[in-house]
């Protein structure tokens, strides 16, 4: 036989639908011949529909706020994938300022630059009107046309 | 959500290159009284038997009239000059070169060369040379050969 402790356990674990077939059998004889755990029993069971219809009422307070609140987090959502886009849209475009940038660096610095480009003379006819030095002799070296004209400095002898 | 237009990205390409070729235009060319002086200077020596692919098409003219077996470019610059104006060029070992335009004679571009070393004055020189035309000036030593000076008026 059930005593009053178990019972009010019992009882509780009913109104949370969480007792089984068999406790549930075992509770009802108990609160047959128990009057005050039947009581309690009455009690708590007529509490579950006052708090049902509590949280219906506090629901339908707090609905026109609901509302508001995901309105708000709707445009959130958008404004934010507006955002991106016009982000990516930046990015699609971006390397085109820089692209132009380059360019006109390598125009302009190029030609005053170092440049390794391979040489392709189209003449070796140069006149020669003056030559001379303070510290070196030089020489004077045509071998024709065909030949780059070529000016030796010899320092000391050296070369 | 909003679609990018492919075409608009295939037609990135396109517009880049246009502005690429309107900057192109805008870029003032060349006038015919400037002459660009392109100053080579390469390192001759003995030390192996490479030839700078910058050289490749002088390699037979440079092995006709130097008894070296290696060159290699260590710098090249160019300066733009217009008559009167003269351009500095930096050279190895602390030696540098000014160039001053001179006026033409008939088809010649004239320039008034002057290569110094510190305070002491290595060469002075006037040349003309026709546009294209190419002058070498060699001599000066570097490490274990010689540097030799292209020097050349476009």
């Amino acid at each position: 036989m059930m005593d009053c402790r178990t019972a009010q356990g019992k009882i509780l674990a009913k109104a949370d639908v969480l007792l089984s077939r068999q406790d549930e059998a075992g509770l009802a004889d108990h609160l047959a011949g128990c009057p005050a755990c039947a009581a309690d029993d009455a009690a708590i069971v007529g509490t579950g529909p006052v708090l049902r219809a509590l949280t219906a009422i506090r629901s339908m307070e707090k609905a026109p706020a609901l509302d508001a609140m995901w309105t708000r987090v709707r445009a959130g959502i958008e404004e934010s994938r507006e955002s991106r886009w016009r982000f990516s849209w930046l990015a699609r475009w971006a390397w085109i300022p820089a692209a132009v940038a380059l360019a006109v660096s390598a125009l302009l610095f190029y030609p005053s630059g170092t440049d390794q480009s391979p040489y392709r003379p189209s003449s070796f006819d140069v006149a020669v009107e003056n030559v001379e030095s303070d510290v070196a002799t030089v020489a004077l070296v045509d071998k024709g046309e065909d030949l780059p004209t070529v000016i030796w400095i010899i320092e000391d002898a050296k070369t | 959500m909003p679609k990018h237009n492919p075409r608009g990205r295939a037609g990135a390409p396109a517009l880049s290159f246009l502005l690429l070729l309107l900057l192109i235009g805008a870029v003032p060319s060349q006038a015919a009284d400037t002459v660009t002086v392109d100053v080579g200077a390469a390192y001759a020596s003995n030390e192996g038997t490479s030839i700078d692919p910058a050289l490749a098409m002088l390699r037979g003219k440079l092995r006709s009239m130097f008894n070296y077996t290696s060159y290699r470019m260590l710098d090249r610059k160019r300066r733009t000059l217009s008559v009167g104006e003269t351009g500095e060029f930096e050279l190895p070992d602390r030696r540098s070169m000014r160039a001053t335009l001179l006026p033409g004679r008939g088809d010649k571009v004239r320039l008034s060369l002057q290569i110094s070393e510190g305070p002491r004055n290595l060469l002075t020189t006037t040349l003309g040379l026709r546009r294209g035309g190419m002058v070498l000036v060699g001599g000066p030593p570097h490490q274990a050969g010689v540097l030799i000076l292209i020097i050349s008026a476009e």
